[in-house]
């Protein structure tokens, strides 16, 4: 009974600001202090299906540049934590890849701006992007290199010996083994990516409008209606990767 | 019998420190090579450069006559078993002693057969379906075994491959490890450090030590040498057999 009540509770809690959102993308002229709004309408919603809709096209927009994110930095990560294990300074390496977090995303953003519009990607996706796997690259790497112990190495000499090309031993034996890490490196370089507001807004310089963008944009112009579509929509991808992973986050260890 | 392997001076150094020392022997056909040695003495580095995973500083390697130093591990048809069973945890017990087969992209009904026969002479047909986690611990080094004589290797290396098992599932492999040995043919480099490990299993045996590799060529030999503590260990075992006479 105490876990039911405990978990109704729960659902209460997270699921309240989902609830108020709704409310605020369908309700019409809701002013204080009126319980709930005297109208509604699913007006906002209908203005998605139009061709040149904002909101849609930054959805399309995170989307692409959260995915690219995600698989770039989970593969790169991999394949830069193998090489760390397997070398003499691998400590120092190690140590190296959290230098990144020494910087808020922001202020990396800002050092890296020169470089970007040297590189005349400035307000383009592919100057975001770069700028997004600075961060979530040593993330990845650092979250796969446990992957590499002694005991990977020792597979990975078996399945040589027992007739694996180096090709095979990767695809028939190290990425299955390595998948559920890389589950979790895909999911969480995803979100990093997904959510991030600070380094896209000063690398975009107004251009590259993601979704988490267009939030910020909304609630500043207090376009309520808006900011609230934006919202849900900013959460939908998360916690449809969320429901997919969910028996691998609550696996026990 | 015919020589399969032929070592020769084969030496190895790491950071200038020698892990193995102008090693030589030779290993017949079907012959079981039990080296005894401690923790540390390059039993390990040997068995890796024999599997083609480390490469040797100096000497020469050849299998039936054919020179190994050019041929990667995975044309050596070697199997290297290690004292884990390592068993992939993503495949079946099935899959997992079909995976060398599969890699050699050998026809389906072939697979089926050849498994088959495997799992039976290993008494593990029942357990085809299971996944690793869901054996125990000798149940695994059994399908490690299925996994590598399935390829029909021209040499098996294990390095302490029933280090981690209870005492009685030990003596039962080793058991196993013999009578499969004999019906296969099979010829194996097989390293322990437990001096009656190296007396059930072997038919020919060796000491190593500080990276230098001493061969007897008789088990009286091999038992006399006060290196292999074999005879310090009898002595022990027929004081205590004295002592319970006279007690009793």
């Amino acid at each position: 009974m105490r876990s039911r009540l405990l978990a109704f509770l729960l659902i209460l809690l997270f699921g309240l600001p989902f609830g108020l959102l709704g409310l605020l993308a369908v309700g019409e002229g809701w002013r204080f202090p009126a319980a709930l709004p005297p109208v509604y309408s699913l007006n906002v919603f209908r203005s998605l299906l139009a061709a040149d809709n904002d909101l849609l096209a930054g959805l399309g927009r995170s989307l692409l540049l959260a995915g690219t994110v995600a698989v770039a930095a989970t593969a790169g990560g991999f394949v830069l934590a193998r090489a760390i294990a397997r070398s003499r300074r691998a400590a120092r390496l190690e140590a190296a890849s959290y230098l990144p977090y020494a910087l808020p995303p922001v202020l990396l953003a800002v050092l890296i701006q020169p470089f970007i519009i040297r590189l005349h990607l400035s307000g383009s996706v592919g100057g975001v992007l770069l700028g997004l796997l600075l961060v979530a690259l040593p993330f990845a790497t650092l979250l796969l290199g446990s992957f590499w112990s002694g005991q990977t190495t020792e597979y990975e000499h078996l399945a040589r010996t027992l007739g694996c090309t180096p090709r095979q031993a990767l695809r028939q034996v190290l990425l299955p083994l390595a998948w559920p890490r890389l589950r979790t490196a895909l999911v969480q370089t995803f979100l990093l990516s997904w959510f991030d507001f600070g380094l896209t807004n000063v690398l975009s310089v107004g251009k590259v409008r993601t979704l988490t963008v267009q939030v910020f944009t909304y609630v500043g112009e207090a376009n309520a209606p808006l900011a609230a579509v934006a919202s849900l929509l900013l959460v939908l991808p998360p916690a449809v990767l969320l429901l997919v992973n969910k028996s691998a986050l609550l696996r026990k260890p | 019998m015919s020589e399969l392997l032929t070592v020769a001076h084969l030496s190895k150094q790491f950071a200038a420190q020698p892990v193995l020392r102008d090693i030589s022997f030779a290993l017949n056909q079907g012959e079981v090579l039990a080296v005894l040695g401690r923790s540390g003495c390059g039993k390990t580095t040997l068995l890796k450069i024999l599997a083609g995973l480390e490469a040797a500083d100096a000497g020469t390697l050849h299998l039936q006559g054919q020179d190994l130093h050019p041929v990667p591990p995975n044309a050596r048809q070697m199997v290297y078993l290690y004292q884990e069973p390592l068993l992939f945890p993503h495949l079946t017990v099935f899959e997992n002693v079909a995976f060398g087969l599969r890699i050699r992209k050998v026809a389906k009904a072939e697979i089926d057969q050849q498994v088959s026969e495997m799992l039976d002479e290993l008494d593990l047909r029942q357990h085809a379906q299971k996944a690793p986690n869901q054996l125990s611990g000798g149940q695994r080094q059994r399908v490690s075994f299925g996994r590598a004589l399935i390829i029909r290797p021209r040499l098996l290396l294990l390095d302490e491959p029933f280090g981690n098992l209870d005492a009685q599932t030990r003596a039962d492999m080793q058991q196993l490890f013999l009578r499969v040995s004999r019906q296969h043919q099979i010829t194996s480099l097989f390293v322990t450090h437990d001096s009656r490990e190296a007396l059930t299993v072997g038919t020919r045996f060796g000491y190593l030590d500080q990276g230098a590799l001493t061969s007897f060529a008789s088990v009286a030999e091999f038992v006399q040498d006060a290196r292999t503590a074999i005879g310090s260990e009898l002595a022990f075992w027929e004081s205590i057999q004295q002592t319970s006479r006279s007690s009793g």
